[in-house]
């Protein structure tokens, strides 16, 4: 898409909804930029170019005045959304718009709605979470509002969501996000806390692993084999000697 | 029966037309939605008791007819009474047994139940005379309120599936297509592409299966000519589709129907029955190689289903989130495959585009705008309902000589056309001649067609408002300038009609508005701001009338006036009995006084006050 | 009251496996018990092998599905423009105080329903009220209380 172009070449374009693990899908619409061929006869058009396919001579405007007032305009808007976000705070900042020009929401939450959350619970294959309702009144919900059976707590959907919206919290050995709780995994040797049991069994059940990979924690996996390569090398330079 | 073969379809038709044209008397009732929701269902049944009883020689029990839509919407139920087109309005079930009497067995008029010339004070005895139908050039909808929509020999008994029998028979794909493309038809959806373009395209590209869609989800608000047709002419939509399916090479078409058409599913479905039963869908139509079905899909009630990807999305069982069409659907469309999609309209015109080919259809309408276009009338106009206008027609010829002007005498203050897409239009416009291009010129749209008449008892800046509700309630939500911008366009608007805007508010409007028109995802959100920035073109004063002097010229505001009672009241007691709160006090024959801390501004009284005594400040 | 498991089971076992048959399956099951039950929402979804999140969005995205039982009587109150500037919501508001409702609720004695629908196509007979499957046009706004109770 003309968006990894434009990145590939050092050009600095602004995203929210935009991630590399991620199909692009043009929600936050803060990668416009206006396009043109030398035969359109200096007619342009503005475009995502987070969806817009690359063609061989296209002339792309990223930063002209009307490209930068359309991002200003947003950023306007989701910061009458999202007052408390640092995120839109700084970006609003960055293109100038220290003050939204609306009201804010009574009830805003920081959540922007770039559905980065339900789109990375699709790609690993549990849709768990989803939007919910429609228009303004749309959230990211689990269904009927009730523990959601198809989330394992891979914390993926927190993780990937760039303002920081998903509450969670580790604690004695569970672990709880969209008020479900989950056993977590201690390693057999440290007894460090790892990820759930869900997520290790549903990971045991889709990739060819050994049943016992989870066991022990990554950590302890590397001074295993750091022990290993150590005494090898040991051996080695007793041979030498 | 099963018809596999031209010459056996031939036959057919030639028997229904001889049943068809061979009754030699026939009342037709109008059983459309709106005659069915002032009883026109009860007046059919009467009639078919009436007739019974009477046992008239030379009218059978069958004589009465269902027939769809005539239209006339505002004068049901209505009744046609053929061969001489005697035109009955607002018929009750005790005037059936009269009409049998006097006008089926003596051949006398009932003067009560015959059209009153709103000028002339005459009373109309048959249709063809009356302005709302002497005007009208009827194309897609020309079998709608004369043929029985159950029954596809009424169909071909008037020259149905003969289009596709002839396309099938001696023309090519690309001779439909062809003709199509010449024919200058553009789709009457909405935008206006070229329909031979879009089959065009579709029909090279390089994958399978092809589909056809038929859009038949009229969302735009005051638009109801897809409505009438799905459920007055249903096999014309079929065999439209049939035409775009030859032509372009598709196996399988859809109809997708919004929620609320009830009817149109049935009589569509029915349709679908017959014409499959019959053979006229299904494998080797005809007995040739082309083979095709139809399958209906019903909305789930949202706007946005009617913009086409949004559309196919639903189709396959999903949120109608629309997707950016880059590549375009007519490529990539329904299930990722090449897809045609054009509306009901669109599709019923077809037909009669093959049958007298594109040279016919091109001499009608204006060169850019080929053809005629079907209009719905509705709000503060005399005669509602539907017509079908050559294009380049004026609005003034539309609204006065057909639409029969403006109620209760008050003054034309705008035409609002193409929906929650398009905009509000002004007097000084009302000369513009109606078409694709001179509509969007004045900042508004054709749209499906639905043209909404408003007086001087209309605020523009409320109405600005309920659009922009319209849209925070429709919008799927899926991007930014439209979720989150027509949300505050409406909180804007909100404030003005409230007294509480400001000038930087209406500045604020317009900028923003400028923005969501560019950014947002689909042409909902894209044309979104169009109803608000046509009023402040166009009625910008009224606009600086609710900041400025905190006033509602239109008298519809509730935050900016007050109902008061003149001395020139007659005390007729109407408003008393209007008043939904009994605010107004008053003996007859004194004058009515309204009580300010009860009244909720509704204008009831205003509305029903003959002597103008009601005065809103 | 829980419904009818069998019911749900009959409708969905006709589109058993079909995808694109989730809007459809929804509409029937909403027609079978005036609203979507939430055992519909999940048997669907293992039927039609769709995600539960997903049922959940189509089944509160479209206007025409009910998650909460609805009244004996469904009123409609149409918001097309045309019913618009012919005073709906002087009629939306004579109801809502007559009733005590606001749209999407419903009376504690399960017998009304308030909803509003943008436009059902009888504009030339505006405004429109409908009750249940019943059209009512050119609704008098002090008459339309009256209007729906009486139907």
């Amino acid at each position: 898409m003309l968006l990894d172009v434009l990145r590939r070449e050092g050009i600095d374009v602004p995203t929210l909804c935009d991630h590399p693990a991620l199909e692009p899908n043009g929600a936050c619409r803060l990668c416009m930029v206006e396009i043109t061929k030398a035969d359109w006869d200096g007619w342009k058009k503005s475009v995502t170019s987070c969806l817009y396919p690359v063609e061989d001579g296209l002339i792309v405007y990223t930063h002209s005045p009307e490209i930068l007032e359309i991002r200003r305009n947003i950023l306007d808007l989701y910061l009458a959304r999202c007052p408390n976000s640092d995120l839109i705070q700084k970006m609003a900042e960055e293109h100038g718009v220290l003050k939204t020009s609306f009201e804010t929401l009574p009830d805003g939450d920081n959540c922007i709605m770039c559905y980065a959350c339900t789109r990375v619970c699709e790609v690993l294959g549990k849709c768990a979470i989803s939007a919910v309702e429609r228009g303004h009144k749309k959230v990211i919900a689990s269904p009927m509002g009730d523990v959601p059976p198809d989330c394992i707590g891979c914390l993926s959907c927190a993780h990937i969501c760039p303002t920081d919206v998903i509450p969670w919290q580790d604690k004695n050995g569970t672990r709880t996000i969209w008020n479900k709780s989950f056993e977590l995994i201690s390693c057999k040797k440290c007894g460090k806390k790892t990820i759930t049991r869900d997520f290790a069994d549903y990971l045991l059940s889709k990739r060819n692993i050994p049943a016992n990979y989870f066991d022990i924690c990554d950590d302890c996996k590397r001074k295993d084999l750091a022990n290993k390569m150590g005494e090898l090398v040991d051996g080695a330079q007793e041979v030498t000697l | 029966m099963r018809i596999d073969s031209f010459p056996k379809l031939v036959k057919w038709r030639k028997e229904c037309g001889k049943e068809y044209t061979g009754r030699k008397r026939k009342v037709f009732v109008c059983l459309g939605e709106a005659c069915l929701a002032n009883g026109s269902q009860a007046v059919f049944d009467e009639f078919k008791k009436v007739l019974k009883k009477k046992k008239l020689a030379d009218v059978p029990v069958e004589a009465a007819y269902k027939t769809g839509c005539h239209g006339f919407c505002s004068l049901g139920p209505l009744v046609i009474l053929e061969p001489e087109g005697t035109f009955y309005t607002k018929v009750k079930p005790r005037d059936v047994e009269e009409i049998v009497e006097k006008t089926i067995v003596n051949g006398e008029h009932i003067d009560r139940l015959l059209y009153k010339d709103k000028e002339t004070k005459e009373r109309v005895p048959d249709h063809n005379h009356i302005p709302f139908y002497a005007r009208q050039h009827r194309i897609a909808l020309r079998n709608v309120g004369k043929i029985d929509p159950y029954r596809i020999e009424d169909y071909l008994a008037v020259g149905g599936y003969t289009a596709i029998a002839k396309a099938l028979k001696d023309m090519t794909p690309q001779q439909v297509i062809d003709e199509v493309l010449k024919s200058g038809l553009r789709g009457r959806g909405g935008g206006g592409f070229s329909t031979g373009r879009k089959w065009a395209t579709c029909a090279k590209v390089d994958d399978e299966p092809r589909y056809v869609i038929c859009n038949g989800d009229e969302g735009d608000p005051g638009a109801f000519m897809d409505r009438t047709t799905m459920g007055s002419d249903p096999h014309s939509v079929l065999e439209g589709m049939m035409l775009c399916a030859y032509a372009v090479g598709s196996k399988q078409g859809y109809i997708y129907v919004r929620e609320e058409y009830p009817l149109a599913v049935v009589t569509l479905q029915n349709a679908i029955d017959q014409a499959r039963e019959s053979g006229l869908l299904g494998e080797n139509i005809l007995g040739t190689d082309f083979s095709f079905d139809i399958k209906i899909n019903r909305g789930g009630g949202a706007f946005v289903c009617g913009e086409s990807s949004a559309l196919m999305k639903s189709i396959a069982g999903e949120v109608g989130e629309p997707r950016a069409k880059y590549i375009r659907s007519v490529v990539k469309g329904l299930f990722d495959k090449p897809t045609v999609l054009n509306n009901v309209e669109t599709f019923a015109t077809v037909p009669q585009i093959i049958e007298h080919g594109s040279k016919w259809f091109a001499g009608i309408g204006t060169k850019k705008s080929t053809g005629t276009k079907v209009f719905s009338l509705a709000g503060k106009i005399n005669n509602t309902g539907l017509v079908e206008v050559p294009m380049g027609i004026t609005l003034k010829e539309i609204i006065y000589e057909i639409g029969g002007g403006i109620p209760k005498k008050r003054t034309f203050k705008a035409v609002q056309t193409g929906g929650p897409s398009g905009g509000c239009l002004p007097a000084e416009k009302l000369d513009l001649q109606v078409d694709f291009d001179t509509l969007t010129d004045a900042g508004s749209m054709m749209g499906s067609g639905g043209m909404i008449i408003m007086d001087d008892r209309t605020c523009m800046v409320e109405v600005a408002r309920y659009f922009l509700n319209f849209l925070v309630m429709e919008s799927c939500g899926k991007c930014v300038p439209c979720r989150e911008g027509l949300y505050q366009l409406h909180k804007l608007c909100t404030k003005v009609c409230e007294g509480k805007g400001t000038m930087e508010d209406i500045d604020l409007m317009e900028k923003m508005s400028k923005t969501i028109q560019t950014a947002s995802l689909c042409g909902l959100g894209q044309s979104g701001p169009n109803p608000l920035l046509s009023t402040l073109k166009y009625f910008r004063d009224e606009f600086v009338a609710h900041v400025k002097d905190k006033k509602c010229p239109g008298g519809v505001c509730r935050d900016l006036i007050t109902f008061t009672i003149t001395d020139e009241c007659t005390g007729c007691m109407a408003c008393v009995k209007a008043c939904p709160v009994d605010a107004i006090s008053g003996e007859k024959k004194k004058v009515h006084t309204i009580d300010q801390s009860l009244c909720t501004k509704c204008g009831s009284c205003f509305d029903v006050c003959n002597f103008d005594s009601v005065k809103i400040s | 009251m829980t419904p009818d498991v069998k019911k749900i089971e009959k409708i969905i076992d006709r589109n058993r496996g079909d995808k694109t048959a989730l809007i459809a399956v929804l509409q029937d099951i909403q027609r079978e018990f005036n609203y979507i039950p939430p055992e519909a929402i999940t048997a669907t979804a293992g039927a039609l092998d769709v995600p539960l999140s997903k049922v959940y969005s189509v089944a509160t995205f479209y206007n025409a599905f009910s998650l909460k039982p609805r009244g004996k009587k469904v009123i409609r109150i149409c918001q097309g423009t045309a019913c618009h500037i012919k005073g709906a919501d002087l009629i939306q508001e004579q109801i809502e105080k007559g009733l005590g409702l606001k749209p999407g609720e419903t009376t504690k004695d399960m017998e009304y329903t308030l909803e509003v629908v943008n436009c059902v196509g009888v504009c030339a007979m505006a405004p429109a009220v409908l009750v249940n499957e019943k059209m009512h046009g050119n609704v008098r706004c002090e008459k339309a209380l009256d209007l729906v109770k009486k139907d």
